[in-house]
């Protein structure tokens, strides 16, 4: 639906986009993760045509951003990264105002502020003056201008920032809940709540795109092998020696103790396969009783680190 | 851009800038009106219209810096420019709305001819002053585009209101430098050269390419010298004229008079339309920082 084809951005000597190459499709959630200052916000600035690509071209639907721009604006609604409101207007009449520059049809005027204004929740407010409100709400008002008109496309740049935990959870429901309607970009830099919503990961770093995969894909892709961490009680070598003991067990190592009279060993066996019982079995006979197991899977936050680091060492 | 002229319209009128303009303005004309056409017995309202333009020094940077300069102060620029409207629909809206202000405030000052036709034995000279009016709204239309530019260069209300401060002032007094500049065609060759020198930087600063400034610069010098070389005469009091393209006080001299020719009227749109064009440019270049 998306097109993003080579797209850069400079200002002045710094590159702040860096041939950036991907496509998003009908029905998508896809989510931008990066560092501050990685291309996010650029990058959404350029598909929406705020800001001009020094170089690629963005299409939406094959029309191209810079050629045709009233007809793509007219598929996109934009949350940039601070909300853009008019805080001397009551939400009210600010969302009105939202309707005549997106030339929504008067008789559909009513019935869109009302859908807008009820997902966000913000109808008790909409008598308000926006200064007086609070962040929170702010950022709220800035979410339900972008569904004014019910565009194809939603970008919501840090949708979540500034919001108290349980909105943040409300945020995140309803952008799942938007996903079923819309193709929706959005863009943050924490990462359980790409992973909470997004049906694919882009992580951006310089400009550049590092990584591209679902949420589920990254965490497997990056772990290679298969790994748990374990906690027995009793002396370290014995410990080892029992480990060691199991046959598909690749490495053993230990990680120190964290409780007195017990050890810490992270345990390393080939992929697919499942060593659990046979570890248990192992300290069992070793009567080194096994207080904790888990197997230890990538974070969202470690593959991003990863990734990072290891870009930092190339360069 | 019907949207965006009445929520700047609105705007207006929700701050105290809006009230500010039309009150400060009001009492302005009322207290030359008292002067010079009721205390002295004056029916000429004209005058009074004339000796208002001053007014505009101060109150049209008020009126004019927070259009462009709220927008990119609040990022609410974003939410224009990301919508279907025209960067051209946008900055018409913003300029029409401040026009606006004015036009409210000229037709509240509508009521002192009327009070005057009242005591007027003779009747009022009603075409005169139409035409009076008419010069004094398109020399404000003038003025407020010029405010309307420098709001756009930059996101500091204080900063747009002193540049539109400082721009008014010098087409305000340059009829005075116009009369005492030199008018030999050296001087003429010198100051031409200078303003060929300003286009040349011009262009280079702003397409960064030494070709092009450089062709500029071939074209600009071969046409001063050639005029130099054949038509010398054009040289001798080219600095007043060159000056004098810009005096929009001038010009509302034959509106004073009750004279509605059309060269004034034309010049006053074509000032205000390229200062509107400008803003526009101004704002698409944006995007390419």
């Amino acid at each position: 639906m998306i097109q993003v084809d080579k797209v850069s951005k400079k200002y002045g000597q710094r590159l702040a986009v860096d041939h950036l190459d991907f496509t998003v499709n009908r029905g998508e959630i896809l989510g931008f993760l990066g560092p501050n200052g990685a291309g996010k916000s650029t990058t959404m600035n350029i598909i929406t045509g705020y800001l001009s690509a020094t170089e690629g071209s963005v299409k939406l639907d094959g029309h191209d951003i810079l050629e045709e721009p009233q007809e793509v604006k007219k598929q996109i609604g934009y949350m940039p990264e601070l909300p853009p409101l008019y805080v001397d207007m009551t939400v009210r009449d600010y969302l009105s105002f939202v309707c005549d520059i997106k030339g929504v049809p008067r008789s559909s005027r009513r019935q869109n502020m009302e859908r807008a204004m009820e997902m966000l929740m913000i109808s008790d407010v909409r008598g308000r003056l926006i200064k007086n409100l609070s962040k929170g709400y702010k950022q709220r008002v800035g979410i339900a201008q972008a569904l004014i008109g019910t565009p194809p496309v939603l970008i919501l740049d840090e949708p979540t920032i500034g919001l108290d935990p349980q909105q943040i959870i409300e945020t995140r429901s309803l952008i799942r809940n938007l996903g079923k309607e819309h193709t929706i970009i959005l863009s943050s830099h924490i990462l359980p709540e790409v992973q909470a919503v997004c049906s694919r990961v882009l992580i951006i770093n310089k400009g550049k795109i590092v990584a591209s995969d679902t949420p589920e894909n990254l965490a497997r892709g990056m772990t290679g092998d298969n790994r748990l961490t374990v906690r027995v009680a009793g002396g370290e070598k014995e410990a080892l020696a029992a480990a060691r003991s199991v046959g598909q067990v690749v490495k053993v190592e230990s990680v120190g103790s964290k409780e007195p009279g017990t050890v810490d060993l992270v345990l390393e066996a080939r992929k697919d396969q499942d060593v659990r019982r046979e570890v248990f079995l192992a300290f069992a006979r070793a009567s080194l009783p096994l207080l904790q197991m888990k197997s230890m899977d990538l974070t969202l936050e470690e593959i991003f680190l990863n990734l990072i680091t290891e870009e930092r060492e190339v360069s | 851009m019907l949207a965006v002229f009445r929520r700047e319209l609105r705007a207006y009128f929700a701050s105290p800038i809006g009230f500010v303009f039309v009150g400060f303005f009001i009492l302005i004309a009322g207290v030359f009106f008292a002067i010079s056409n009721l205390l002295s017995g004056n029916p000429n309202f004209t005058g009074v219209l004339s000796s208002l333009t001053f007014v505009f020094l101060f109150l049209v940077p008020i009126l004019t810096m927070r259009l462009l300069t709220e927008e990119m102060r609040q990022k609410t620029d974003q939410l224009l420019i990301t919508s279907p409207l025209s960067i051209t629909g946008i900055v018409m809206g913003k300029y029409l709305a401040a026009v606006g202000v004015f036009v409210i405030t000229l037709l509240i000052t509508v009521l002192f001819p009327v009070i005057m036709s009242f005591y007027a034995l003779l009747g009022l000279g009603w075409w005169e002053i139409l035409g009076g009016y008419i010069g004094f709204l398109l020399m404000g239309c003038a003025f407020i585009s010029v405010g309307l530019f420098f709001s756009s260069l930059t996101d500091n209300q204080l900063i747009a209101a002193m540049y539109t401060f400082a721009a008014l002032l010098v087409i305000w007094i340059l009829d005075f430098i116009a009369q005492s500049v030199p008018a030999d065609a050296v001087s003429g060759l010198v100051f031409l050269a200078l303003l060929g020198a300003c286009l040349v930087a011009l262009v280079y600063f702003s397409t960064r390419n030494v070709a092009a400034a450089a062709v500029t610069f071939v074209l600009a010098a071969a046409a001063v010298v050639l005029l130099f070389v054949f038509a010398r005469p054009f040289f001798s009091g080219l600095i007043a004229k060159i000056l004098g393209w810009f005096s929009l006080v001038k010009r509302y001299g034959d509106f004073s008079l009750g004279l509605l020719s059309l060269s004034p009227i034309v010049y006053y749109i074509s000032f205000s339309g390229a200062f509107v064009f400008l803003t526009i440019r101004m704002i698409e270049k944006r995007r390419w920082v």
